[in-house]
This record gives structure tokens, sequence and C-alpha cells, in this order.
């Protein structure tokens, strides 16, 4: 993303969710993205972010995630997630068996897919030691 | 826009043996575990029909998905049932996305929820 983009960097933890959620709000009010989007925007920071706290560093070491946002055209809101964690692409990630009966679903697992069902467009890079997850998010859906 | 500091509360009812569980808010990574622990507190004093009313949840993610999982497989293991009512918006969304609609077939209204079985 340009250098003049708004970013923010916070410790890549549970902790740091309200701040992420906060600042890319503030992308979503400048990019005029409609109420109906912000529950969707929410879930989109929610599940990377809480997906680097849990995975992308040791515990013994926490890191740092940053995030970016930018504003290609009106209601066309991109936001960037990267970290310096171990390499994870989550497009590359095995999708979850939804037809499992509740005996046999996982506990957990869905996150990955969520991100990837409500995200416009996904991408990710991975340069220079970091992670790279850029996402979009529309007025329309 | 709300704020981003996420909050829930719960209003529990005892309808007979059933309890119905009024979820107001949000259920996301910093307070899933709130409703585990309601759900939880529900199962230790005898209820093995929990009815989660979910009219008022405005938002659930991949954490709240993990509790509700969680307090089924609980209420399973002692022969008993989680039934979900009055989904909305994003929620119903999220749970017909991940096909959870499937495992807990959303009830129209709390009556119905109670009335099944």
């Amino acid at each position: 993303m340009p250098g003049s983009a708004p970013s923010l960097t916070l410790v890549a933890k549970a902790e740091s969710l309200a701040p992420a959620t906060e600042f890319v709000r503030k992308g979503a009010r400048e990019a005029k993205l409609p109420e109906s989007r912000i529950g969707e925007l929410d879930l989109l920071i929610e599940e990377i972010l809480m997906n680097i706290a849990r995975y992308a560093y040791p515990a013994s070491a926490p890191g740092m995630v940053t995030v970016t946002y930018s504003i290609a055209a009106p209601g066309e809101l991109t936001v960037e997630v990267g970290d310096r964690g171990v390499a994870f692409d989550p497009l590359a990630a095995d999708p979850p068996d939804l037809t499992l009966d509740l005996e046999h679903r996982p506990i957990g697992g869905l996150g990955i897919f969520m991100l990837r069902s409500f995200a416009k467009s996904l991408t990710y890079r991975r340069e220079q030691g970091w992670n790279r997850l850029t996402f979009g998010i529309s007025a329309n859906p | 826009m709300g704020h981003p500091c996420s909050t829930v509360t719960f209003e529990r009812t005892q309808v007979g043996e059933k309890i119905v569980l009024h979820v107001v808010g949000r259920m996301d990574a910093e307070n899933a575990v709130q409703f585990e622990r309601q759900c939880e507190s529900c199962i230790a004093d005898g209820c093995r029909t929990l009815i989660v009313d979910l009219a008022d949840l405005a938002y659930v993610s991949s954490m709240g998905l993990r509790s509700v999982v969680t307090v089924a497989k609980k209420l399973r293991d002692k022969g008993g049932d989680l039934r979900l009512c009055r989904l909305t918006g994003l929620v119903r969304q999220v749970f017909e996305i991940t096909r959870l609609n499937q495992i807990f077939p959303p009830h129209e209204s709390v009556e119905s929820a109670l009335m099944e079985g």
C-alpha cells in the first residue's frame, strides 16, 4: 500500500482487537461504507487479528501486527494486515468439512473459512519475512 | 456506528425444566467465554434443554461459534439439547455459511423452540 496510507501497529494479542476494530471502522467512515457493512468488516478484522494473535508468534516472544487501510474509490475500502510471524497463507488452508454432525464437528476451525466467505477480495503475499493479507470490502455486498 | 468495545448481557428464564437464555449484544473473541459460562451455569443447575434466543445478538464471530458448539457438545454428552431461535441479519448469515444451521435448525420463535420434542 502507499506509504501515506493510514496505518496502526499493535501488539499481536487479543487485547488489540478493540483498537484494530476502531481503526478500520474509521476507514469505513472515510470510505463512506454504509452501516450495514460494519458487521462484516468487524468479522474480517477479528478473524485475521485473532489468527495472528494465536498462531503467528511463539507465546514466549509476542510480535507486532500492522493494520493499514486505503480507499480506492468511495465505497471501496481495502485493508492490509501484516505480521512478521511464521509464514501462513490462509488461502491455501484446507476448507473445513461443513457436513459433519455435532458429534464429529471440531470445536473450532471456522475462522479462516469465514474470512474467505465474507471478504469481497482476499490476497496473500509473503515478502521479506512479512505475511501480508489484504482484503476488500465494498458498499454493496 | 457503535463503539467497538464489545458487550454481551444475558437474561435467563426458567420455563418448566427448560431454560431460555436471551443473549443481547455481541459474541466475539473478547466475550464468547461469558456465553459459555452462562450456559455452563444452566447445565450445572440441572438444565438439559437450553433454548438460546438470539433475536438481540448483533454479531457472532468464529469464537462465538466455537462457544456454541462447545456448549452443544456438553449438553449432548448429558443427553441434553441446545436449541437456537430468532436468528437475524449477520448472525443468521454466519450460521448459514458455516452450515451450523443444519446442526441447529433455527426456530422462528421461543415458543416453537420450547414445544419441540
